[in-house]
């Protein structure tokens, strides 16, 4: 059985199409990603919020999930939040 | 599940809310101009009074209380108590505000004490459903610690305003009318308005400039300064005299701990570029260190007189507090209603970013009519020329049209776009 080999360059080009709706920006260039990890098919991400009790805690988490999904031979993707360290702005990219 | 997503927002509650708000702000600002005449004069008349507390209950109090019941779960991090509370709450507040206005409007003593008991039960509700939601706070923040003044001094403005309009029927106030009116107005203002916008601005403006959070003395003179200061003026104007002026310098020392504040948010900001809700929020503060001063020469009684406390009033509801709300709005309903109507598409299909849910071109003419107008109305009612009251009046009311057109524009995202409920996003969610 032919094998994709999944990058973490891949995943996170597809986490840019995570999009912060207020800002535009993508939680990439946020900084939110804090990690990636890849087992084969199955990736995980750890990502946190620009703030604790954020309202999109769902809605990110939920979008980099399927964009991560969407990726040719990833067969599971989890995505864990965490805050800690606490995100601050000096971690934005651009 | 982790901590956070036990605090999703409810949608419909602080929409309803802040609905309510923006319908009352645009009825208030098309009054400005119809009582023009009676703004030219003394500001102890019914339709003045009516025409205060149709901005300082339905427009600012109310807009407050929506606002809170989406902002300060995410700012405490704690759901709210009760929302079914919330919804009783806005039936009350809608119920009195209306009757107090109208009995007020008519000069009609013993009705308006029946309709402000209705706002006094609302006030009460909320009172409860915040202090439960905020209780047992793991921290308390400078956010939490204002938001609990702020509760405190709203309840005392209740109280104090409920005994003024009682002792239109029976006498249960001691001292002069007029000294009483003012440390009920202070009360409110400084009490309720200022501990609350300023504790909201020191969590929510760094999220919306991408700047770090403050932190430092300028806190704890806002803190002190707030809670000495405002007490020490309410004491000051019932009478003693030596009090008023220490209450007056804590808070200007407030006010320009916050403005310190602010500056450095703006300075160290990561955001691109500003939009017009944050145009209108830091146009508001602008008005801030200008009603400070007027403040301070008043209890200095460097100025005096109607004119004056007209001018003094509306720069503070109108400038610096409605400006800010405004600004806020624009922030707060295209959120709202892309979380009800988009979020459950994200990452299924395209969705809209924020700013694309609303008509720039109609945040762009709110700010300058708002601004103008507002600046142009403190300065007719110094004036005291009716006509220029009428005009200024008049942008005020085109610029109050304007965002309320604006902020429908984007609801009717709600009714254009239908989509699953945004709880749909989490049940889909593996456990």
């Amino acid at each position: 059985m032919a094998t994709t080999v999944i990058t973490e360059d891949q995943v996170l080009a597809a986490l840019t199409s995570v999009l912060d709706p207020e800002l535009g920006l993508s939680i990439v260039d946020l900084g939110l990603v804090y990690g990636v990890r890849i087992e084969g098919g199955h990736v995980g991400v750890t990502m946190t919020l620009t703030a604790p009790g954020c309202p999109l805690h769902d809605v990110l988490a939920d979008w980099a999930r399927a964009a991560v999904a969407a990726i040719p031979g990833v067969e599971g993707c989890e995505v864990a939040l965490t805050f800690d360290p606490p995100w601050t702005p000096d971690r934005i990219r651009r | 599940m982790t901590p956070a997503a036990s605090v999703r927002p409810s949608v419909a509650l602080p929409l309803a809310y802040v609905c309510t708000a923006v319908v009352t702000f645009v009825l208030a600002a098309a009054a400005v101009p119809w009582l023009s005449t009676e703004l030219a004069g003394h500001y102890y008349q019914p339709h003045i009074l009516a025409l205060a507390h149709t901005v300082t209950l339905g427009w600012i109090t109310v807009t407050i209380m929506g606002a809170s019941f989406q902002l300060i779960p995410i700012m405490l991090e704690r759901a709210l108590w009760s929302e079914r509370l919330a919804w009783w709450q806005l039936a009350f507040m809608v119920t009195g505000v209306t009757g107090m206005v109208g009995h007020f409007f008519l000069g009609a003593w013993s009705g308006l004490v029946w309709s402000a008991a209705l706002v006094a039960l609302g006030v009460g509700l909320h009172l409860l459903n915040v202090a439960r939601t905020v209780r047992g706070v793991g921290r308390w923040t400078f956010t939490a610690r204002m938001i609990a003044l702020a509760l405190a001094g709203l309840g005392l403005t209740t109280l104090v305003g409920f005994a003024l309009g009682l002792d239109k029927l029976v006498h249960v106030l001691p001292g002069d009318l007029f000294a009483n009116l003012h440390a009920h107005v202070h009360l409110a203002l400084l009490g309720w308005v200022l501990p609350m916008m300023l504790g909201v601005a020191a969590r929510v403006y760094p999220m919306f400039l991408l700047s770090a959070e403050p932190a430092g003395w300028p806190g704890r003179v806002q803190l002190w300064g707030v809670a000495l200061g405002t007490p020490a003026t309410v004491a000051g104007l019932c009478g003693v005299r030596g009090l008023l002026v220490a209450g007056a310098f804590g808070i200007v020392a407030a006010v320009v701990s916050h403005l310190v504040w602010l500056g450095a948010m703006v300075r160290t900001r990561r955001r691109p570029a500003l939009d017009t809700g944050l145009r209108l929020v830091l146009t508001g503060a602008a008005a801030l260190p200008v009603a400070a001063a007027l403040g301070l020469a008043l209890a200095l009684d460097l100025t005096s007189g109607p004119r004056v406390a007209l001018a003094y009033a509306a720069l503070v509801l109108g400038g610096w507090v409605s400006l800010t709300i405004a600004g806020m709005l624009l922030k707060i309903v295209p959120f709202l209603v892309w979380y009800r109507a988009y979020a459950p598409l994200a990452g299924r299909a395209p969705v809209p970013t924020l700013p694309e849910l609303s008509s720039a071109s109609g945040e762009r003419l709110s700010w300058v009519l708002l601004t103008t107008g507002m600046a142009a109305l403190v300065v007719a009612l110094w004036i005291g020329e009716a006509v220029w009251i009428r005009v200024a009046g008049s942008v005020v009311a085109a610029g109050a049209i304007t965002l309320g057109a604006t902020l429908a524009s984007v609801l009717r995202h709600l009714v254009r776009r239908p989509a699953p409920a945004a709880d749909a996003v989490a049940a889909r969610r593996p456990a």
